[in-house]
């Protein structure tokens, strides 16, 4: 029996698909919530619903945030630049999955 | 304690301008941020050039430094002169880096503790709820595929009674929920930073991420397989095992299969209510041409196939 199975087993609860309301999002990423509205007519993240109060945000919305708030705060770059920018790397992250698979393949 | 080369690490000169200074901050800050650097050590040297521009932007702080001498190296062990900073102001606040952590010991001995969160809030008096925490975590396909419990160790700055930060280490075990999918998040309540003034302590949100398999590749809930095939099964179609996650199965290949067909094992990919499905692509493998018999089929075919895969190519 190794240390770990003395500890307790914590059982959390997955955030499912365009679960997050705005509120949720914005505690979860520690931001103001006309930030994330900004965010959104920028079309940086796109939740679910048409009004505000049931906007439903995805689980990857956190990353996009958190991402566009580094971006922001470290190297000074404005909303439209963050959303260029997360849809480049985005599109690099694949682009690296794909030739890995390729090198593998 | 060891002496830092803020001029260095920015890669200017001592007698470099403010704006110099800005220029080289911006530059090297797009090459090791973490969000887009794939540098090896992005997120330290990131932080190292935090500081370092914390000191070099405020005419201050940098005059101060300045005043160290520039005969200092680069890990020397430093001690700061007696009234080495007499005369001179820090103002607080503007921490570039601020988000990136917490700054060496040197900057602290030299200019004192900032932009350090958790500071701030239990300098505040009144109840606040603890910030949520992110962390990442990898788990394997077949995690996903039975559930699992996993013990994860996680670490983060810390600050003890004496205003000491320190990198506390912790160790949680999780349940990983069955059919989990890459990129979604796990919350766990009240594992978070501790609130202050009797406040809620914040919550714990597990990014979970896949480790690359041997066999698979995963998308979203759907999972994926390279599968060898010969020439004559893609040709004249054929019933083989495959193996998948949940065991093997019989799949049938219809005839005239072409490389790099897709064919849908419907449902079994994560399971989910709406379960993923597994996609088998076809991968033909041809045989070498290594003994007089092979070589014979190979003429053989030559002889009586009149194939031209180039066509398309007009030639």
């Amino acid at each position: 029996m190794s240390s770990h199975d003395l500890l307790p087993v914590h059982t959390g609860t997955v955030i499912e698909d365009d679960s997050l309301t705005l509120e949720q999002l914005c505690r979860a990423c520690d931001v103001h919530a006309d930030w994330v509205i900004s965010l959104v007519e920028e079309s940086i993240i796109e939740p679910q619903g048409d009004e505000i109060q049931r906007w439903r945000f995805s689980g990857t919305s956190v990353v996009r945030v958190r991402s566009a708030l580094r971006l922001q705060r470290d190297l000074g770059v404005n909303l439209a630049g963050i959303a260029l920018a997360l849809d480049l790397m985005e599109e690099l992250e694949s682009l690296r999955t794909e030739l890995k698979k390729m090198r593998h393949g | 304690m060891e002496y830092k080369d803020y001029y260095k690490i920015m890669g200017v000169s001592r007698s470099a301008t403010q704006d110099e200074i800005k220029r080289a901050y911006r530059k090297l800050a797009r090459k090791y941020h973490p969000d887009v650097s794939k540098e090896k050590d992005a997120e330290a040297k990131f932080k190292e050039l935090g500081e370092a521009y914390e000191v070099l932007q405020d005419p201050e702080k940098r005059a101060a430094y300045d005043r160290l001498g520039a005969n200092w190296k680069a890990g020397e062990d430093f001690r700061p002169p007696p009234n080495w900073d007499e005369g001179f102001e820090f103002r607080g606040g503007g921490f570039p880096g601020g988000g990136a952590g917490v700054f060496s010991d040197f900057f602290e001995q030299l200019f004192g503790r900032g932009g350090f969160r958790p500071s701030e809030q239990s300098a505040r008096g009144f109840q606040t709820r603890g910030q949520d925490a992110h962390a990442k975590i990898y788990i394997d396909l077949e995690d996903s595929i039975r559930g699992t419990t996993r013990n994860i160790t996680l670490s983060a700055p810390e600050m003890d009674a004496r205003g000491h930060v320190q990198v506390k280490q912790r160790s949680l075990n999780i349940k990983i929920p069955k059919g989990i999918k890459p990129g979604q998040h796990i919350r766990l309540s009240g594992q978070g930073d501790p609130g202050s003034g009797g406040g809620k302590a914040g919550d714990l949100l597990l990014e979970i991420a896949f480790n690359p398999h041997r066999l698979y590749r995963i998308s979203d809930a759907d999972i994926y397989l390279d599968l060898p095939v010969t020439p004559w099964e893609a040709a004249l179609g054929a019933k083989i095992k495959v193996p998948t996650p949940d065991g093997n199965v019989d799949l049938t290949i219809p005839p005239n299969s072409h490389q790099g067909s897709k064919l849908r094992l419907k449902g079994r990919g994560l399971p989910a209510k709406t379960p993923g499905d597994f996609f088998v692509v076809l991968q033909i493998a041809l045989p070498p041409a290594n003994t007089e018999r092979a070589k014979a089929l190979y003429q053989k075919m030559q002889q009586e196939l009149n194939f031209n895969p180039r066509q398309s190519l007009g030639v």
